[in-house]
């Protein structure tokens, strides 16, 4: 029975995984990465909005704003190379059903320090459906173009840098001052740091290493690609702060993504741990201890796209069309006390010190920096 | 790697290919006015996501609770786990708005490209006239009403007699059920008026070619007494005589007319008072004159009671609607099924 040694276990091999394993590679510790996928990015890392944020999504909570916006620097010059910033990111704030209206949305970018330029609404939107509309500093990422730099990176650390995939984790124990993590196939690595970056799959992870889960709540998302028509194709629509949707670019892929608060949720689960009516259709391949992957499920939900799209058009000019390509669904989990002011703080919790048990949770991509402080202190 | 990648996530769903060739391609929506409907939101709600799903592919329903206070939300809620591809969304208000308001708040949230507006949930039509009105609106209509082609009740048939008669525009209008609206339609009249005081008289002066369609009206399944149930509510009928009023001053020009009645009344009242003063003045029996002083005090007062009271009432309603209440406000949005 295989039983490895490494300085760091990291679970999951989605950004903040992959981020985590290079961060202490360039340290000089060795790491091992274990994914249940046979890649890496497969869930919500690649199925998001892709957005960059700067802020402009928070108007109801200035700290997560501030945050995004610290950091949004920071992921451009790091990640550049992946970020797309050839487009107007036009943000509106809708007359009807808005929770911030267009000179709440004004006071609150001069609060957070993000620059925002006023433009008129009737040129983008139908009458009066927005009262406000804003051009913004806001860009969007190409996950596939960020993936290909990790491997590159993590590449060049082939002797520290371990990962598995199609590693399905059966248990975790505590073994003096490690942790060993072993699969249902008998494979096994200990350490004394243990990071869990498993996002949707987080519960599941702290359940058997025995702490106390994440209150959240889960949401099947849809995430739709279109093809842009000519007048959309350099600008991205958002509009606030409600029941909407927004439009733009998907990283540097050409596709356009549509998403709509209402629509993209497909079904919400509210307990600790996920449960779904469409798992008993899985034969017990996604449970509630086991989370597979929407986007490759059969099971997957029909399509919102006819909602979307209807959502879409009743508020932009008819000369912005679209066209249906793909729908992508991940699962999201929702941390539950951020329900009344929308933020998406970034979480990471420490389970006991040496050895070191410690889980983050983000919606967010460019708060990865956060990892920093306890990657180091490990 | 990356090919795996690619493969897995970029797979096709075609909505083309669905067995929904006979259906209705428009986006639909439906906003249902619920005010203490418990007994029979339940029953009117299947009945048209039935006719919805039936007939169209993609429709939505769009519940306006206006602060029900017997647990209609509840019934709304039971009745939507049952809904197939139609997806229904409950918007609860804060407080009682009324039908115009709430209604209007329903039709603001709702996406489709067609918008039923339900005033009430007694079924008092065959489900077929609901698609008989969507038809009729094809052809070229932007506003169609359901109209029950029975006798109105006296105190409707008053109202409309008296708004037909004090306006300069030729309403037409009757007692109705529901209606569907154009995207047009909405677009038009949410630019005319921020607020939107009572939605029938707007659409009827929108300039969008509008049509009326009869029904013979039937007896609402599981109902004893024909439409009994509409607007029993206490809160509702004094909302809907209050609402008559405001109409007729904002829409017709009755306060208008009044007051120029009273004045034009007082005015030669008081040339006739005049010539009398004098000419009793002249042949000099002036103690007898305070008679006809009383009777031009009683008269000229009464007119002016009148004119303030009309003015009053202007004043009220520009209140209402330039500072009260500019919007709805609404307590949630509840996403029932898609």
């Amino acid at each position: 029975m295989e039983r490895k040694r490494a300085d760091k276990i990291i679970i999951g091999a989605g950004l903040y995984g992959l981020y985590a394993a290079l961060f202490c590679c360039r340290r000089g510790e060795s790491v091992v990465v274990l994914e249940c996928e046979d890649a890496p990015f497969t869930r919500a890392t690649y199925i998001n909005q892709a957005r960059v944020h700067n802020g402009y999504h928070y108007p109801r909570s200035l700290s997560t704003a501030m945050k995004s916006a610290g950091y949004f620097r920071r992921f451009n010059e790091d990640y550049g190379f992946c970020v797309n910033r050839a487009f107007d990111q036009i943000y509106a704030t809708s007359s009807r059903y808005s929770w911030t209206d267009r000179a709440q949305f004004k006071a609150f970018c001069r609060a957070a320090g993000i620059p925002c330029e006023e433009l008129v609404p009737g040129a983008y939107f139908k009458d009066g459906l927005c009262d406000g509309a804003f051009r913004t500093t806001e860009y969007t990422y190409d996950a596939k173009m960020l993936l290909a730099f990790f491997m590159e990176e993590l590449g060049h650390f082939k002797n520290s840098c371990d990962i598995r995939y199609g590693f399905r984790i059966s248990d975790i124990r505590k073994d003096g001052r490690r942790y060993v993590v072993s699969s249902g196939d008998g494979q096994s690595f200990e350490a004394g740091f243990v990071l869990n970056a498993a996002y949707a799959g987080t519960n599941q992870i702290l359940a058997m290493a025995g702490f106390e889960p994440f209150k959240i709540k889960y949401e099947l998302c849809e995430i739709i690609l279109c093809d842009a028509g000519e007048a959309l194709r350099d600008v991205g629509f958002t509009v606030m702060d409600g029941p909407f949707f927004s439009i733009m670019p998907f990283g540097k892929t050409g596709f356009h993504s549509l998403t709509a608060v209402a629509f993209t949720p497909h079904t919400a689960c509210k307990g600790p741990v996920p449960v779904f009516p469409c798992q008993e259709k899985t034969g017990g391949r996604c449970s509630e201890t086991f989370l597979a992957n929407c986007n490759a499920c059969p099971e997957r939900p029909e399509s919102a796209y006819p909602y979307m799209s209807s959502l879409a058009h009743k508020y932009l000019l008819d000369k912005y069309n679209f066209s249906y390509r793909q729908s992508l669904y991940s699962m999201k989990p929702i941390l539950l006390s951020s329900e009344i002011d929308d933020s998406r703080p970034t979480v990471i919790r420490l389970f006991g010190k040496d050895p070191t048990f410690a889980a983050v949770l983000s919606g967010k991509i460019n708060t990865v920096y956060d990892l920093d402080e306890v990657l180091s202190d490990g | 790697m990356a090919e795996n990648f690619d493969k897995k996530s970029f797979d096709e769903k075609n909505f083309d290919k669905e067995k929904n060739f006979d259906k209705e391609k428009n986006f639909v929506s439906a906003v249902i006015y619920v005010h203490n409907a418990k007994e029979r939101i339940g029953a009117f709600l299947s009945r048209v996501r039935e006719v919805l799903e039936k007939n169209f592919e993609h429709a939505e329903i769009i519940c306006v609770n206006d602060a029900s206070d017997d647990g209609s939300a509840d019934a709304i809620r039971a009745c939507s786990r049952c809904a197939g591809n139609v997806g229904i969304t409950l918007v609860t208000m804060s407080f009682f708005h009324g039908l115009e308001l709430a209604m209007t708040a329903g039709v603001d949230l709702a996406i489709g490209d067609f918008v039923f507006e339900f005033d009430h949930a007694v079924m008092d039509y065959s489900p077929d006239t609901i698609m008989a009105v969507y038809r009729r609106a094809l052809e070229g209509y932007d506003v169609v009403s359901a109209s029950p082609d029975k006798k109105e009740k006296l105190s409707s048939r008053i109202f409309y007699r008296v708004f037909d008669r004090f306006s300069d525009y030729s309403y037409g209008m009757a007692t109705e059920s529901f209606r569907i609206l154009s995207r047009r339609a909405i677009n038009r009249v949410s630019s005319m008026n921020e607020t939107i005081l009572y939605r029938k008289a707007l659409y009827a002066h929108c300039g969008l070619p509008i049509d009326t369609q009869k029904y013979e009206p039937v007896r609402p399944e599981g109902e004893a007494g024909g439409s009994s149930g509409r607007a029993s509510d206490k809160r509702e009928r004094a909302y809907r005589s209050g609402l008559a009023v405001d109409s007729l001053i904002v829409f017709t020009k009755i306060g208008y007319r009044f007051s120029m009645m009273m004045t034009v009344g007082m005015m030669l009242i008081s040339i006739f008072v005049l010539g009398y003063t004098v000419i009793t003045y002249l042949t000099a029996h002036p103690v007898e004159g305070w008679t006809t002083t009383v009777l031009f005090l009683a008269v000229s007062f009464f007119g002016l009671f009148g004119i303030l009271t009309v003015i009053v009432k202007y004043l009220q309603l520009l209140i209402d609607m330039v500072f009260k209440r500019k919007h709805y406000s609404f307590e949630n949005i509840e996403k029932l099924t898609k």
